[in-house]
């Protein structure tokens, strides 16, 4: 059967494999290898298979309908995607966020980069067959899921980051939650480092699997913390949107490249996540979180909602009127750097809406990483790449 | 945090034969741990305060401005017109709904509000899909029956052992 | 005692019934199918958790899901068995019950207590490692029948991975025949009782290369490399469905009760300390449960150790670690002579 489907390819004879869409470690996607003996000779990652046509959809929808249209790209990572479309629309209509607005964006940012990380990490864990490390992974982004639930009052779509500030202000208590989260969660990273980091097992799958070096990183425009693993010390938060100028933090940047290095970096933001929120908590400002052009817009009867920390939308928000203009403008999300380019003619609905993500722009290390390493170094290598098809098929 | 110094230690060496000691006793620990599993159909999670889940509407109050439909991000808020009343109302539509609760931040009388109730099932498409009235009256009855269901009710509490525990409530 | 009554009862010999009785009912199919549902409920109960789980529950409440295998097992039961064009049929449909009935074989010989045991022999061991030999052939011939490339390359995975962890189970038991002199397990046993010495204090080498060539040949979690999910779906057990993939699933739970029977009688003192029949059955049980508790424990610790890396391990460190066992063991039997 085998004999029978060799072929030639790049001077090889090469078996093909199929591996998707259809597989129990695909995804949404198919990976053809090719592989000579045990050892893969080329990848084709295959990817579309859940494209959603999100940069048409929003041409169709007014500014506040987009907002809940592009976090499906990363609903696992929703405030952080939506994020810099909305500061994008807001210099546009010439309004910046109020202070505490921009902590609580900065709040929930980080606690979806730790749910995203873990997500990540579980997801690594089961393509090693590491199925603790799975469970571990998704039971414990629980934990932030219910925290983002408390702030915003859903799971997953929050659709928290609204034009001019954000939905909901702090709850009570839920200071004393996180900090109970933080001590759970570092207390749970020890185990991590234990069970999966330095599980001889572990590191024998991934130490010197998929190397990327830093010059190929930069050329081939690697993204996220598949970049700062290899060395590059590159994060958008540097730019210091939301509050994040404000904070005292220094990007987790790792030297090898290999996949061990991959999941050292997401463990590592974990930990400079939940200290970014002790920070933005302790330096929480008191003030409005909506902006006050659109907040005194609001019938008089439903001012009571913002004395209970929730916000009310004027009715002319729906037909906000952005200046005409271009803009570009960018953040990091958990997988890499997501970067929006936005074309306004001044009307309701947006002109273009171009989207970069950031595992659009990671989905070359498919092709680039595993020539050179045999089959079970696949699974491996696209664990430790913390690779999502919904974004990067868009 | 991330000094020089740390970064660039950051992967000892291990042993091997203490590393997979090591694994094995953490596993052993967890054994012994409890789970932090939500028993969901035996018992309930109260959610937090304002919660997203199931829009409520109140006939009522509701001046017939169209400001939900307008902003409905899926176009689950459809306009109609009722017999007998001069104004539009709006219908919903459950099956579509993203329960991005946006309607209920721009309704300017407080018709629209959020629930609690996620968890409701419909047995056809056709069902979820309400005119102004029906939805009024599905609303006070989701609301009526969710404040009677017997499943024993808890709140999620972030817990330093396990992560999450689950304290009933009265 | 019993066992002459019985046989007086039903007119036929002793040995007759020993031989019916042992691969059947105790310690055969029997007590196996209840051992192997109970162990997978086991499994997933521990590994569920160490994941701060619950594991199966609600096909049975009040047994903590005990009856989930039971439902499992129905459903395989009642599924239509496909068997797709491409196949060789005959060794598609023949692979799963051949590899089951050769791997039922061995306890003709395996002895469950004292006393209970279908035949005994002077060469037991090499008997049962025979045995449990065959089976990678046919589980190899599955790979190739299903006419698929995951379960081809499963079969080779197989072939490559008997081959470097037979060896090694056999260099551990070898090592354990020299220090006892024989190669029966009962004579095995009556040694250590008689010496008060259980194998694992005697011989710890061996008893580590027979647990970690035990954990490869069952396909348990650091091994698992022939089933490897992530890569190659299910290895070469991809194409069944029904009763027929219910038996593949079966075959390596199968391997790990037969083989963790002889690590007991080998290392763990069999019977010991007791000689009456039931008990001793019991205590054999008990200890190879433990055994086989523990190997499925690692399933929640470890994840899939790779080809090269266990090849690697098996032949660069085990291989050699096997001759030091195997001098371990003479010089113990000439302490004990």
């Amino acid at each position: 059967m085998i004999g029978r489907e060799l072929g030639q390819r790049d001077g090889y004879r090469v078996v093909e494999l199929y591996i998707g869409p259809q597989h129990p470690a695909s995804g949404h996607m198919r990976l053809v290898v090719y592989l000579d003996g045990d050892i893969i000779v080329r990848v084709d990652p295959d990817i579309g298979y859940v494209h959603r046509t999100m940069e048409k959809l929003s041409e169709i929808r007014e500014y506040v309908r987009v907002i809940s249209l592009i976090e499906r790209m990363t609903i696992i990572d929703s405030c952080n995607i939506t994020l810099p479309f909305v500061e994008a629309v807001e210099k546009l209509l010439g309004i910046e966020a109020p202070p505490r607005a921009k902590y609580l964006r900065t709040i929930l940012c980080e606690i979806n980069r730790i749910s995203s990380h873990l997500y990540g990490l579980g997801i690594g864990g089961i393509f090693l067959n590491h199925s603790t490390m799975f469970m571990w992974g998704f039971g414990d982004r629980e934990v932030f899921v219910h925290l983002a639930s408390l702030l915003t009052g859903a799971r997953l779509t929050h659709t928290y980051n609204i034009f001019g500030g954000v939905r909901r202000d702090l709850p009570q208590g839920f200071k004393d939650e996180f900090l109970k989260a933080k001590r759970y969660m570092l207390r749970k990273l020890k185990d991590y480092d234990k069970m999966f980091f330095n599980n001889p097992v572990i590191r024998g799958r991934l130490e010197n699997v998929g190397v990327l070096p830093k010059d190929k990183a930069i050329a081939y425009g690697i993204t996220g913390p598949n970049l700062r693993a290899s060395g590059v010390r590159y994060d958008a938060r540097l730019l210091g949107y939301a509050a994040y100028s404000e904070l005292d933090f220094e990007p987790v940047v790792g030297k090898y490249g290999d996949g061990l290095e991959r999941v050292w970096v997401r463990l590592r933001e974990i930990e400079m996540s939940l200290d970014l929120i002790e920070q933005a908590l302790k330096q929480l400002p008191d003030g409005p979180i909506f902006h006050e052009r659109y907040a005194k817009m609001v019938p008089p009867a439903m001012k009571k909602w913002f004395e209970k920390g929730r916000v009310k939308l004027p009715g002319g928000y729906v037909r906000l009127r952005p200046r005409k203009g271009e803009i570009f403008s960018r953040g990091e999300m958990g997988h890499g750097e997501v970067t929006y380019y936005l074309v306004s003619d001044g009307g309701m609905m947006p002109y273009r809406l171009r989207i970069v993500t950031p595992s659009a722009r990671n989905a070359i290390m498919f092709s680039i990483l595993p020539p050179g390493n045999t089959l079970m170094d696949l699974p491996a290598i696209y664990g430790s790449m913390d690779y999502f098809p919904p974004e990067a098929d868009r | 945090m991330t000094n020089k110094e740390e970064r660039d230690n950051h992967r000892p060496s291990i042993n091997p034969v203490l590393a997979h000691l090591e694994a094995i006793a953490t596993g052993i620990k967890w054994l012994t741990r409890k789970p932090m599993t939500l028993m969901y159909p035996d018992m309930e999670e109260k959610k937090p305060e304002y919660f997203r889940g199931f829009i409520i509407f109140n006939y009522n109050k509701c001046i017939g401005c169209s400001l939900c439909a307008q902003i409905c991000p899926p176009r689950a808020i459809h306009m109609y017109r009722v017999p007998g009343d001069k104004r539009i109302r709006p219908g919903y539509d459950a099956g579509r709904c993203i329960h991005c609760g946006l309607c209920t931040d721009i309704c300017p009388t407080d018709a629209l509000d959020v629930s609690p109730v996620h968890d409701e099932v419909f047995e056809q498409i056709g069902s979820m899909d309400f005119d102004p009235v029906e939805w009024h009256i599905i609303s006070k009855k989701l609301v009526e029956e969710h404040a009677k269901r017997k499943r024993k009710l808890v709140i999620t509490r972030v817990d330093e052992e396990v992560g999450l525990r689950y304290e009933p409530v009265e | 005692m019993v066992l002459v009554e019985l046989a007086k009862i039903l007119h036929v010999p002793v040995w007759a019934l020993r031989g019916f009785l042992a691969p059947l009912v105790y310690p055969g199919l029997a007590v196996l199918l209840g051992t192997v549902l109970f162990l997978i409920w086991a499994e997933r109960k521990m590994a569920a958790r160490v994941q701060q789980r619950v594991g199966p529950y609600y096909v049975s409440p009040k047994l903590h899901g005990a009856l989930q295998l039971i439902a499992d097992g129905a459903r395989f039961a009642l599924q239509e068995i496909i068997v797709h064009i491409e196949t060789d049929r005959l060794m598609f449909i023949l692979g799963p019950i051949l590899t089951f009935t050769f791997l039922t074989l061995p306890f003709t010989v395996l002895p469950g207590g004292p006393g209970i045991y279908g035949f005994r022999s002077d060469f037991s061991m090499v008997i049962v490692y025979a045995l449990l030999t065959l089976s990678p052939i046919t589980v190899i011939l599955m790979g190739w029948a299903s006419s698929n490339k995951f379960a081809m390359i499963g079969g080779g995975r197989e072939a490559l991975l008997t081959v470097s962890g037979e060896i090694t189970l056999a260099l551990a038991m070898l090592s354990v025949a020299a220090m006892y002199g024989t190669l029966d397990f009962v004579t095995a046993v009556e040694k250590q009782m008689h010496t008060g010495i259980i194998g694992l204090v005697s011989n710890p080498i061996a008893a580590l290369l027979f647990f970690l060539a035990m954990l490869l040949l069952t396909d348990r979690v650091p091994f698992d490399i022939v089933l490897g999910e992530q890569e190659i779906v299910q290895g070469p057990y991809t194409e069944y469905s029904g009763v027929l993939y219910a038996l593949t699933m079966a075959i390596d739970y199968v391997k790990l009760y037969a083989l963790s029977l002889a690590f007991t009688l080998l290392f763990l003192g069999g019977w010991a300390p007791f000689t009456t029949p039931l008990l001793g059955a019991i205590s054999v049980y008990i200890k190879s449960l433990i055994v086989m508790l523990f190997s499925v424990f690692l399933r929640a610790v470890y994840g899939r150790m790779k080809l090269d890396q266990a090849m690697n391990f098996f032949w660069a460190r085990l291989f050699p670690l096997g001759f030091v066992a195997l001098a371990l063991g003479v010089f113990v039997h000439v302490i004990y002579a």
